[in-house]
């Protein structure tokens, strides 16, 4: 396992931010971590990076606990915050050339680093121009860059797209896709879900510092979809579709909007057969029936529902 | 030997573009106005040398440049240091160098050595203006040397104070305005108490109070200003410096009591007690700031 982590607490002055957090990611994987602006995503992550002292819990980066062997466990973390951290006043290659030396890396090796990093991140041709005069996709993907200076084996990419232009975002996107073909662990937040759903091998959502629910997208979504909602339109007989549905126990709310029928429904795929059936037995002309995907970020707002993150 | 990254990316960013020349030449150009104005100001203010030769003056103007240089490092130093972890957390820096694998010391060591490095720089490339001295005699280049040495053992203390005090606030001008009246209180502090001491051991006794040199020692040891009166050269009184020269009438007052010692005391100059008193004030300073640096042992 890449990283564990176990009944990981934060509590800041009485606001309690991560809340016996427990996750576990495997390697190789990359881990969407979603949640609600506060929900506690950036404080766990922090934690993770050792940046941040855990009020109680602990954190394993491949077998090594972050609060005992720091050192060792930084040099196989690359991390890349929800904000720039750049140098105005140095060049691009500099700005690379600094990190690599804070990271033992010097002489040929760093600059060989650099120019295959600048290449991954697109960046080549800006390579000796001053980061004030990088876009912000630039600099976003010169903090990348930085952050894979010493070959990580596990990232951690807080909000990696925030702030960031369609066209970045893209351009973004791709880059992460090529990181995942390169076989690293990546951990990473994004409240831009239906893009994680596309990245990611697995989810992770939290909410007020908990985490509600964790495993694969899909089985996220099947879950979900044992709760979902069906859009039923019928030619007629609407009151009389509403009675029969109302006579079945799995039916939840019914609501009419210009002339589709919404039903709420708990259970699986089973119950809409019957669902579809029992109208069609009954005479009721049903014109379509189309039950909801579960997309990502319906997830996200069922199971982060009445949820009340707090700030951190 | 591998530089110092922090020590090698602020050097490069402190001293590209024009900035660092400008500085530079602003200083030397100011010290020499200085000794301009004094050299001038002394013939016309002295009845008996008007237009001869005073090798008084040049001493004194000496102790002038070196009094003024000293208040440079307690204004520069921490104006550089008190900035150096505070603005890297206003930057949003801090957390990208702290989750290398670089320890939170050696983050800190570059800051310091970096303002030593900036106020030596100033200082050495006044040494030309100092030099005008020589010509006059008086001074060796072993006393050069020594105030050299005493002005890093200082500049280290500040720096260390600087940089503990940008690791322990998070903005800027908290820093720096809380690094001063530390650094004014450890400086005039030392005379105060030394004054009530000596007011209160009067009144007890009746007058007849006489401290010896280990009195002001114990005291006024952490002070620079006390180590600093070992710098004073007595170039005799003339008619400026009598007017003037407040840190000249202590050093002669504290020479005397040296002079009075018989024991291990004599060899304890004011300069040497500071300068310990520095390093070691400097070593528990850096010990905290790494402390308070280091992500894992911090709170927030």
């Amino acid at each position: 396992m890449m990283v564990l982590v176990e009944n990981l607490t934060k509590r800041f002055k009485g606001t309690l931010a991560v809340d016996r957090l427990c996750m576990e990611i495997p390697e190789g994987e990359i881990y969407g971590f979603v949640g609600a602006n506060g929900a506690g995503k950036t404080t766990t992550m922090r934690i993770i990076a050792g940046l941040l002292a855990p009020t109680s819990g602990r954190v394993l980066i491949n077998g090594m606990d972050i609060s005992k062997e720091p050192l060792k466990v930084k040099e196989r973390i690359g991390y890349m915050p929800d904000f720039f951290g750049v140098y105005d006043d140095l060049k691009v290659s500099e700005y690379m050339a600094f990190f690599a030396g804070l990271q033992g890396i010097y002489g040929t090796k760093c600059r060989e680093l650099t120019d295959s990093l600048l290449e991954l991140v697109r960046l080549t041709e800006k390579k000796e121009a001053y980061v004030d005069t990088l876009s912000r996709g630039m600099k976003q993907r010169l903090c990348l860059a930085r952050s894979l200076i010493h070959d990580p084996e596990f990232l951690i990419l807080d909000e990696p797209a925030s702030g960031l232009d369609p066209r970045a975002r893209v351009e973004m996107k791709e880059i992460l896709k090529e990181l995942r073909s390169m076989g690293k662990t990546v951990l990473i937040s994004s409240h831009i879900l239906p893009e994680l759903s596309e990245l990611c091998t697995s989810i992770g959502i939290i909410d007020a510092g908990r985490l509600v629910a964790s495993g694969s997208v899909a089985d996220i979504a099947e879950k979900l979809a044992q709760s979902g909602l069906i859009k039923i339109k019928i030619a007629g007989n609407e009151e009389n579709a509403v009675k029969i549905l109302m006579e079945m126990p799995e039916i939840g709310e019914i609501s009419s909007v210009a002339g589709v029928l919404e039903v709420k429904v708990n259970g699986g795929e089973d119950i809409y057969v019957r669902i579809l059936k029992t109208l069609v037995a009954n005479d009721i002309p049903v014109v379509s029936f189309h039950p909801e995907e579960s997309s990502l970020e319906a997830v996200f707002m069922k199971l982060t529902e009445g949820g009340n993150g707090n700030e951190n | 030997m591998r530089i110092n990254p922090v020590l090698q990316k602020d050097l490069k960013t402190k001293l590209r573009g024009w900035r660092a020349p400008v500085l530079i030449s602003c200083y030397i150009i100011l010290l020499a106005g200085v000794l301009l104005l004094y050299f001038s100001g002394s013939s016309m203010l002295n009845p008996y040398y008007v237009s001869g030769f005073n090798p008084r003056i040049a001493v004194n103007a000496y102790n002038l440049l070196i009094v003024f240089q000293f208040a440079l490092l307690f204004i520069a130093v921490p104006a550089i240091t008190a900035t150096s972890i505070s603005g890297e957390r206003e930057r949003q820096t801090l957390d990208l160098m702290l989750v290398t694998k670089t320890h939170p010391g050696k983050i800190i060591i570059g800051k310091i050595i970096i303002s030593i490095a900036h106020t030596m720089l100033l200082l050495v490339s006044s040494l030309p203006v100092l030099g005008v001295v020589f010509f006059f005699g008086g001074i060796g280049i072993a006393d050069i040397a020594k105030l050299l040495l005493f002005y890093i053992f200082t500049a280290f203390f500040v720096a260390s104070s600087g940089v503990f005090f940008s690791t322990l606030f998070r903005r800027n001008i908290t820093a720096i305005i809380t690094n001063y009246i530390f650094l004014g209180i450890l400086t005039f502090g030392p005379f105060i108490l030394f004054l009530i001491r000596t007011y209160i051991m009067e009144a007890t006794l009746n007058y007849s109070y006489n401290p010896s040199y280990a009195d002001f020692l114990s005291i006024l040891f952490p002070s620079p200003v006390f180590g600093f009166t070992s710098f004073y050269f007595n170039g005799g009184s003339d008619y400026y410096s009598s007017i003037s020269n407040l840190w000249g009438s202590i050093a002669t007052h504290i020479d005397s009591y040296i002079a009075q010692e018989k024991g291990i005391l004599r060899f304890m100059k004011p300069w040497i007690a500071n300068g310990m008193f520095g390093i070691i004030a400097s070593i528990l300073l850096i010990i905290s700031s790494t402390a308070i640096l280091n992500p894992i042992k911090r709170k927030k």
